[in-house]
């Protein structure tokens, strides 16, 4: 089952095309590597299917993007298209509350009132993100105030406590450790036991460590996509070829 | 020593100079001031209602601060809001409507209005259409209506301020834009718009010409009735001044205003600091 389908989808920021005709599916229950050099579109791509792309200015886009079979730009309500799809990006940021409001800011917002069942989140979200340890005693001092790793982290545990189905992640190491690092792959492996994740990531081996299918894109465009395992020993598409060796981006 | 250090050297000289010699300009008005009306200033001159013939040659300027302050009150009452959710409209929607770069243009065009005008505008309405007469309500009006422009762009300045990337992921979170704003947004955005009200306020409490078309007048108790005149510190100043009166109290009422704003002031800068400290958080 694809938990995602694009079909001919193409978008633009005021003329310029970023994404052309891109025709993919992410597979659900299974992670899936995005890989492309800086300024290729991967973050442009994500952010057109949790509908945050829009909230740039001039952004436009055309074509079919459905997911668990919905017409993502059909639905009304977009609040509804971005609890279901949940992104953590590419700078590491904290909102401007406590660590644990940080972690209850969806919850909260989609009506958990229970004091019992707000605490358990707090607890099993910073758990599963390996953040426990470190902030357990501290949860209300100011987010502002991790590491950059650690704020990395805290979102992830912000998207996660929203319980989304797909969930996208624009290089969520790379301010990380290589220990939490570990620990992160571990949990998107476990993660995508129950959904679909998708992960952009300039870090080859990490593409290679942890995901099903990889897809590479070049200029707007999806290059190539498969297995990852075929896509890396043996990639049918020249360019994509020279990417892997090194001599692209 | 070489040239590009010589250079540098006199940029700094001249930026001392500049800098020194508006403080010079400031200190010598509130220094004039204090010489001039500081003898005046007593209990009795804060407490008092303008006594003697003619009248405010002796006595106080109680009422004359009272009606200050209500007339700010009034002013802010009805800028606020509407400055408030113009703001808001301008800096979080404004990107997705055409009318928001008009309401911009016109915003820009209305500060620019001289505040005399903007007082016949509102004898027009106020005193003369609506009915309520030479009045608190009236002069509120005016105020109003000349600081609005004050507060709408400088809160739409305070909340575009704000890091774009935080709206970016609270909506992700599948929140509506409403709730970011109130949880998020505005909060980071507080110290910044309390500055802005704080400012209007001040300017609001040393304009005259406004006032002294719908609202001023030269007796009056200040109860905070809303359809009777009051008394202004500015304007009482006017009069004190312009009827020669009395030069030490008119004077001394300048000290008074001068210090109010200096107080107003004085928190616009702290809380211009408290918002750089709420940033590098
Ligand atoms: N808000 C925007 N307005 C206009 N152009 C934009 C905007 N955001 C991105 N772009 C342009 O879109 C193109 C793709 O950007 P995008 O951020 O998707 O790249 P990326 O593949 O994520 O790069 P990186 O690996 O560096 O993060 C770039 O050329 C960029 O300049
Ligand atoms: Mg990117």
């Amino acid at each position: 089952m694809n938990a995602v389908e694009m079909s001919n989808f193409s978008a633009w920021y005021g003329r310029k095309a970023i994404l052309d005709n891109i025709s993919i599916s992410f597979v659900n229950r299974s992670i899936t590597a995005i890989v492309g050099p800086s300024g290729c579109g991967k973050t442009t791509l994500l952010r057109s299917i949790n509908r945050t792309a829009e909230m740039e200015y001039a952004f436009s886009c055309r074509g079919d993007l459905q997911v668990f079979g919905k017409q993502v730009y059909q639905i009304k309500e977009v609040d509804t298209v971005r609890k279901q799809v949940g992104m953590v990006y590419q700078i590491p940021l904290a909102l401007p509350l406590s660590i644990r409001e940080n972690v209850l800011f969806g919850p909260r917002y989609h009506g958990i009132r229970e004091q019992s069942r707000l605490d358990y989140i707090v607890e099993d979200c910073l758990r599963k993100v390996a953040l426990w340890d470190e902030v357990k005693d501290r949860q209300c001092d100011a987010a502002g105030r991790l590491s950059g790793g650690q704020k990395q982290r805290l979102a992830m545990a912000r998207v996660l406590a929203v319980e989304p189905q797909v969930l996208l992640l624009d290089e969520p190491c790379s301010s990380l450790d290589p220990a939490s690092t570990g620990l992160i792959e571990e949990l998107l492996t476990s993660l995508a036991e129950d959904l679909c994740v998708v992960i952009v990531t300039h870090n080859l081996f990490q593409a290679r460590r942890i995901a099903r299918q990889t897809l590479f894109m070049l200029d707007g465009s999806v290059i190539e996509t498969g297995p990852t395992d075929a896509l890396f020993s043996n990639p049918l598409d020249e360019r994509t070829r020279a990417f892997f060796s090194g001599l692209i981006g | 020593m070489n040239r590009r250090r010589l250079v540098d050297y006199v940029q700094l000289g001249f930026y001392w100079l500049s800098g020194l010699s508006v403080l010079l300009v400031l200190l010598a008005i509130i220094a004039y001031l204090v010489w001039r009306g500081g003898p005046q200033i007593n209990l009795e001159f804060l407490l008092e209602r303008p006594r003697g013939t003619p009248l405010g040659s002796a006595g106080g300027i109680f009422p004359a601060i009272k009606g200050t302050l209500w007339l700010v009150f009034w002013a802010l009452f009805f800028s606020v809001p509407s400055g408030l959710v113009t703001a808001v409209f301008l800096s979080e929607y404004g990107s997705r409507w055409r009318i928001a770069g008009l309401l911009n243009l016109m915003i820009q065009s209305m500060a620019g209005i001289p505040s005399i005008i903007t007082g016949l505008f509102a004898y027009a309405l106020g005193v003369v259409q609506l009915g309520w007469g030479i009045s608190l309500l009236a002069g509120g009006l005016a105020l109003g209506i000349m600081i609005f422009p004050v507060i709408a762009v400088s809160t739409r300045d305070a909340l575009q301020a704000v890091d774009n990337n935080y709206r970016l992921l609270a909506c992700s979170l599948g929140v509506s834009e409403l709730y970011a704003l109130r949880r998020i947004i505005l909060p980071r955005a507080m110290p910044g718009i309390l500055a802005g009200i704080l400012l209007a306020t001040g300017y609001a409490a040393g304009a005259t010409a406004p006032i002294m078309v719908t609202a001023a007048a030269i007796i009056s108790s200040s109860s905070g009735a809303i359809f009777e005149p009051v008394m202004a510190l500015p304007y009482h100043l006017y009069i004190l001044f312009n009827e020669h009166i009395s030069m030490d109290n008119a004077y001394a009422t300048a000290l008074i205003l001068v210090v109010i704003l200096l107080i107003i002031n004085m928190m616009v800068l702290w809380l211009r600091s408290w918002q750089e400290r709420i940033k590098q958080k």
